[in-house]
């Protein structure tokens, strides 16, 4: 249901956008911007339980705490780390310590001075069982001592070697927080995290919006602040919209200015509807299917590859999101400077997969056309997230399905809800899979295919849906983590990626998607670690 | 009976029916996944081992199965519906701060429904001639779609023309806002009224043929008068027993339509909550909605009572109603 809902309200706007179309008025003169306002901000990633993102940590936290919370480091275009909150992190020789010097002009929007005393309690916040942090307890995991070296300095010393240590504590998800904020204790502290950022939460009324507040005594961290002082705005009001298609109605008439997560048929519309778009796709990993190379079928290389070579998802990828996604040869992003793209290896040819199948000795078939072989059927469980996936990406994935079943696959699909398909996979109980994943930074390959990966977390997660299981790989990964040399860390997390790519386990499908529309703003931006909305520059227009 | 027995047999029967639903939601959601999931900050958590057991601990999730729900039981008869496990905040909270908004929508929409059929019933009844036939089709053919329309689609429709073309209405529903809360009661409420009408119009048109009417026509009365007095109060005895089945209706239909006006209220509440197996939101929604429907279902019988002094006479005699007098 929700999908033909999707459906339905997709087609419904996208006639009313060919009719607004169709009576544009001229074109008018740019519109001024103004000072101050409220900026309307509509999302539709799940309302949040918690706004402190060392608390879990997900998508929509860090969203959300990008507009009162700031880390230590952030990134530049170029992928490149910068500070913020900090001055300056370096390393020792063997990649244990890590010297990181701090700004002494910051402090806290309830007057708390940031200080290395500050970052201990963050970490020990991140680390403590309490606080039940997923994400940003995992960029800290290694730490295991924080020195306060002076007010200015803290010294992490860490149990193992961890190159990426400074793009982990880019995320949203470790930010820092005031000490005197996290002493409220985790009810009070999940209502209105204190930090250093542009905005401070004022409230929070469940379900319907958290009214964000202008920090009049900003200091800039973010480098790309375009002025002085504080943010244009003078408030921010963050609201949630569930529906896609109402959340687009609400921006089109102006109740909104900002919407996240719109639909592809939306976003294709926007330029007719002198709509803004923002396309900021998500660092780390790809969207790609991956397969399980653990058990039957997947366990034969042979069949991996057949798979790939009859999957044909471009076209699919093309038409169902309007030409607003790009197809994806790497598993990495495109938003991270190492990202090894090989579009000849995922290249289509159904002949091909028909002879690698007979070769891999599936000659027979079923009456249906499914290849078999001592009598089983080739086929493939195939659970899809319908919380996750997207209604285009669900089509895409039947497409695929068909494709596939032309050289004698039977791809079953199985829609189930967000909890179904973590037991399904923490079970075993699939061939092929589509997981997204975002962090910061190439560190994400060792998450995703180390085979420490293939244990699952004792909340029962694990990472590693491929089932890789090859020292060879694991030691490139750990080496990369332990290198504190740049271009060795590139060349190992390249050869990492070729054998990766070379397994036939990943097939890459497109970058995840990340797009805002934006109506009477200007100077929207987004962070370049997890690729959230920042309004330091935003300006209402007339 | 009296009046005592008859609440006492409605009483035990409400118990019943949330002890039922309680039961069958507990099962339910425990059988299909882990509440660690939601307590550990949704599914595919990557929580530490020292945050799994302190949750477990927490919660009580280390007893047997049947131990945590007859805890879960005791705290539902007590009226301790627990604290949530993805907000950590009391399920009585949530509930407190969700349901004033929910039920001023299914109150709304129940009354819009109601002057939507009977304005419905009258039209056809009081339509004469060719013309009023054709009158009598049209809306014939209306009150199915009525009844039949998805509100989804709908909401969704309503939104695109007011919202987002003429820009009339706010694409979204806060507070008590009358054009903030129009086209959420609306799509509430047009599947209802096109139920709420079929049955009224059925049993308007029997009124309308039985004797009681045709002995106040003889009388002299006019067709005003044997609607408002007559006809009317017969036809809505059927919709009257019906707006406790229109009320749960609108309570499932309130889970749709918030999300689509991105209202707040019980429907998302549980819809959010359901999604993340947050079972002690669910469970607590789940018995406050049974509850009221269960209230409301015995007031519905209570005003047929009022309405109909034959059922009246009937629980006095112990006996149903054998034929129908006229009033």
């Amino acid at each position: 249901m929700p999908l033909l809902r999707r459906a339905v309200s997709a087609l419904a706007l996208t006639s009313v956008a060919l009719v607004a179309a169709a009576c544009t008025p001229a074109p008018q003169t740019e519109p001024e911007a103004v000072a101050g306002g409220t900026l309307v901000y509509a999302t539709g990633d799940a309302e949040p339980t918690c706004l402190d993102p060392h608390v879990g940590g997900n998508y929509p936290q860090g969203l959300i705490s990008t507009q009162y919370l700031e880390p230590l480091f952030g990134r530049d275009a170029d992928g490149e780390i910068v500070p913020w909150l900090a001055e300056s992190g370096e390393a020792s020789e063997d990649g244990l310590t890590w010297d990181i010097a701090l700004r002494d002009d910051i402090t806290f929007t309830d007057g708390t001075p940031f200080d290395a005393e500050a970052v201990k309690v963050n970490i020990e916040h991140l680390q403590d069982p309490d606080t039940a942090s997923s994400t940003g307890y995992l960029s800290v995991e290694q730490v295991e001592e924080v020195e306060v070296v002076d007010e200015t300095n803290v010294r992490l010393h860490l149990s193992t070697p961890k190159s990426a240590l400074l793009e982990v504590l880019s995320q949203q998800w470790s930010a820092m927080q005031s000490p005197a904020g996290i002493e409220r204790g985790m009810d009070e502290n999940c209502q209105a995290p204190i930090g250093t950022g542009p905005f401070i939460v004022e409230s929070w009324a469940p379900q319907q919006s958290v009214t964000l507040v202008r920090n009049d005594d900003y200091v800039p961290t973010n480098p790309e602040i375009d002025h002085e002082g504080a943010a244009h705005l003078e408030r921010i009001e963050w609201r949630f919209i569930p529906d896609a298609a109402t959340r687009q109605s609400a921006l089109a008439s102006g109740e909104v200015h900002v919407i996240d997560n719109p639909l592809p048929a939306d976003i294709a519309a926007a330029e007719s509807q002198s709509l803004g778009h923002i396309d900021a796709p998500r660092p780390a990993a790809a969207n790609r299917i991956e397969l399980n190379s653990a058990q039957a079928p997947f366990d034969d290389a042979l069949v991996r590859e057949a798979f790939i070579r009859a999957a044909d998802p471009s076209p699919g990828i093309e038409t169902l999101f309007a030409g607003t996604a790009s197809r994806s040869y790497s598993a990495l992003s495109s938003a991270e400077p190492f990202a090894l793209s090989d579009e000849e290896l995922f290249r289509t040819d159904p002949d091909e997969a028909e002879s690698l199948l007979d070769e891999a000795g599936w000659t027979e078939r079923a009456d249906d056309g499914t290849r078999m072989k001592d009598g089983e059927r080739l086929a493939v469980r195939f659970p899809v997230s319908t919380n996750q996936s997207t209604a285009a990406e669900q089509s895409l994935f039947e497409q695929i399905q068909s494709n596939t079943a032309a050289v004698g696959f039977d791809v079953e699909l199985q829609p189930t809800d967000l909890s179904t398909w973590y037991g399904a996979l923490a079970a075993h109980e699939y061939e092929a899979v589509s997981a997204p994943y975002t962090t910061v930074g190439p560190d994400v390959l060792r998450i995703l295919y180390h085979s420490d990966g293939t244990v699952p977390a004792p909340s029962g997660y694990f990472a590693n849906n491929a089932q890789l299981t090859d020292p060879e790989l694991d030691a490139l990964l750990e080496d990369a983590l332990a290198t504190t040399d740049d271009a060795e860390r590139q060349q190992l997390y390249t050869d990492a990626q070729r054998i990766i790519l070379d397994s036939f386990t990943v097939l890459p499908l497109y970058d995840q998607q990340n797009h805002f529309l934006t109506n009477q703003v200007t100077g929207v931006g987004t962070l370049h670690t997890i690729s959230t909305p920042t309004f330091v520059n935003a300006q209402l227009t007339e | 009976m009296t009046t005592l027995k008859w609440l006492a047999a409605k009483l035990a029967a409400a118990i019943g029916v949330v002890w039922l639903v309680a039961t069958l939601v507990f099962f339910a959601l425990r059988a299909s996944g882990d509440p660690l999931e939601a307590i550990l900050g949704g599914p595919g958590s990557q929580a530490s081992e020292e945050s799994v057991r302190a949750a477990v601990e927490a919660y009580a999730l280390d007893q047997p199965l049947v131990s945590q729900y007859l805890l879960q039981l005791r705290d539902i008869a007590t009226l301790q519906l627990g604290d949530s496990f993805a907000r950590r905040q009391p399920v009585a909270d949530l509930l407190w701060a969700a349901l004033p908004s929910t039920l001023l929508l299914a109150a709304i929409a129940l009354v819009l429904a109601w002057i939507l059929a009977v304005a419905g019933a009258v039209v056809q009844s009081v339509s004469r001639g060719r013309f009023g036939r054709a009158v009598g089709s049209v809306m014939r053919a209306l009150e199915v779609v009525a009844s039949v329309v998805p509100q989804f689609w709908l909401g969704a429709v309503l939104i695109m023309i007011f919202a987002s073309s003429a820009g009339w209405l706010p694409a979204t529903s806060t507070g008590n806002d009358p054009a903030s809360l129009a086209m959420p009661v609306v799509t509430l409420a047009i599947p209802i009224a096109g139920f709420l009408s079929q049955v009224s119009r059925d049993a308007l048109d029997t009124a309308d043929i039985a004797p009681f009417a045709t002995s106040a026509r003889a009388r002299g009365a006019s067709e005003l008068r044997v609607l408002l007095r007559h006809t009317l109060r017969h036809a809505s005895l059927p919709a009257i027993s019906l707006s406790g089945w229109a009320f749960g209706s609108l309570l499932s239909g309130a889970v749709v339509v918030e999300v689509l006006f991105a209202r707040p209220g019980l429907g998302r509440l549980l819809q959010q909550a359901a999604l993340a197996r947050d079972v002690p939101v669910v469970i607590g929604a789940v018995v406050i909605v049974a509850l009221m429907y269960v209230v409301v279902v015995i007031a519905t019988d209570a005003l047929e009572l009022v309405v109909d002094p034959r059922l009246r006479r009937a629980a006095r005699a112990r006996r149903a109603p054998d034929v129908a007098v006229g009033s």
